[in-house]
């Protein structure tokens, strides 16, 4: 390139840049491949992701109380082995807010029936938060219970709990 | 405008001549693009066949129209399969100079087909700004000595901007105690909840360990990480460039060791574009016997 085009790319790359920034401002800072990169942004703030355990051989009594990580009934379930991918999973539960019958029905699906197979399977929420100045504390909330033709909703939450927004 | 010349000069190199050594390392830059272009679109196709029912987040296009369509009957095969042969055309030149941009938008809705469920992953932006930086120069600079220069040097530009934009989004969202290595604490244990479910078990490494035993290590973590980040755009600059990308590399692996996040597409192209890989080939061709040279 010449000094003459050198200036031509630099005022498409100007161009460019205008557009960027049109885009991703109307878009949430996302508009792929572009973007202002906003990940880990907001430092300091609870988090909420989510777990599958198999509760296959838990009580029914137990099975929906609040648990901790090293007190939790039932072992996880690895999505990578049933073909989910795990943050898909769990923006799926963090994300939507109302549970309709198609949005439960449609988390079945993603397990696959043939994964689930005889076993029951809880979704769960895992809250994390800072306590205090110096420690770090993780609680998981039983949410779904999916079986490969059921999905039952915890009946110790309120409606308001699946139900957040205009449906 | 003084400082846009000598970023200009920075990026596409005027006053230097092209070697055959630029060349053949733009192909392999493309070749290593459109590889992990076909790669991206099938692997997404395929799980957006398997997995996706519902439309959680849309994204990009996906504002603007259905994408659910493509949940069902193949379409997101389809348009792997469609971008594929595109890919394979303009990496040969064969079709119209905007072919690429066909490309861009195909590849652009490919990706909100897939990511309609809620995660907003960033570890394919490069590979995505990468494809749009050969669209613009195929499209402004065609020529064969030009469009290397164009492609590369844009290339270049975004990284920098998006690294350094990156700074700024977290000055902005939290303040000047990002750094504050109890933030770190936060982002491991919710990472590790991933890594959990994600494969059933999950164990701490020694600089988890080390970061959630000491706020200050995981501050000095946190705090090199940032920094780095700012100084992203001094890539534009030739003679810092395999420098910053030094440092980008290292903070990649450190977010991979600390969070458990890999980049391996980004990395790769990170090593690919930071450094002067002309200078080897030209180097090893200059040395090669004559039958050698003639016949490549």
């Amino acid at each position: 390139m010449n000094t003459g085009q050198t200036k031509q790319g630099m005022k498409i790359i100007g161009v460019i840049i205008l557009i960027y920034a049109l885009l991703v401002a109307t878009h949430e800072g996302e508009f792929w491949p572009f973007s202002i990169y906003p990940m880990f942004s907001q430092a300091g703030n609870p988090w909420t992701r989510a777990m599958v355990l198999d509760v296959t051989d838990t009580t029914d009594d137990l099975i929906w109380h609040v648990q901790t990580l090293d007190g939790k009934m039932g072992s996880p379930v690895s999505m990578r082995n049933i073909g989910v991918d795990q943050i898909d999973y769990s923006n799926f539960i963090s994300k939507t807010e109302n549970w309709t019958e198609s949005r439960r029905d449609a988390l079945r699906q993603m397990f696959g029936p043939e994964n689930i197979g005889n076993s029951r399977w809880m979704a769960a929420k895992v809250h994390g938060k800072m306590i205090g100045r110096d420690s770090v504390t993780v609680t998981i909330q039983p949410f779904l219970l999916v079986t490969a033709d059921t999905v039952h909703m915890n009946p110790l939450l309120g409606e308001e709990y699946y139900f957040q927004g205009d449906h | 405008m003084k400082w846009a010349e000598n970023i200009g000069r920075g990026l596409f190199e005027p006053e230097r001549s092209t070697s055959n050594g630029e060349l053949w390392f733009f192909k392999f830059l493309e070749l290593f693009v459109s590889v992990y272009t076909v790669i991206f679109v099938w692997e997404w196709g395929w799980y957006t066949q398997l997995r996706n029912v519902e439309v959680v987040l849309p994204l990009g296009l996906a504002n603007y129209m259905d994408v659910s369509l493509f949940f069902d009957h193949n379409l997101a095969l389809i348009n792997a399969a469609l971008i594929t042969l595109l890919v394979i055309l303009c990496y040969f030149r064969i079709g119209p100079k905007w072919l690429y941009m066909v490309v861009l938008i195909l590849f652009h809705l490919q990706y909100v087909i897939r990511f309609s469920q809620g995660e907003i992953p960033h570890s394919q932006n490069l590979i995505g700004m990468s494809v749009f930086c050969f669209a613009i120069g195929a499209w402004f600079f065609p020529g064969e000595k030009q469009m290397p220069r164009f492609v590369l040097g844009s290339i270049i530009f975004f990284i920098g901007l998006g690294y350094t934009s990156a700074f700024f989004s977290k000055l902005i969202g939290t303040g000047f105690n990002w750094y504050d290595g109890r933030h770190l604490w936060l982002w491991i244990s919710e990472k590790s909840i991933d890594i959990l479910s994600r494969e059933g078990v999950y164990q701490p490494n020694i600089l988890q360990q080390m970061a959630l035993n000491s706020t200050a290590i995981a501050s000095v973590i946190l705090l090199i990480g940032w920094f780095t980040e700012l100084i992203g755009f001094t890539m534009w600059w030739k003679k810092i460039r395999p420098y910053t990308t030094a440092l980008l590399i290292g903070m990649h692996i450190g977010i991979t060791l600390t969070m458990n996040i890999r980049f391996d597409a980004f990395v790769m192209q990170l090593i690919l574009v930071g450094f002067p890989w002309y200078k080897l080939i030209d180097h090893f061709t200059v040395s090669m016997p004559d039958i050698v040279r003639k016949w490549i």
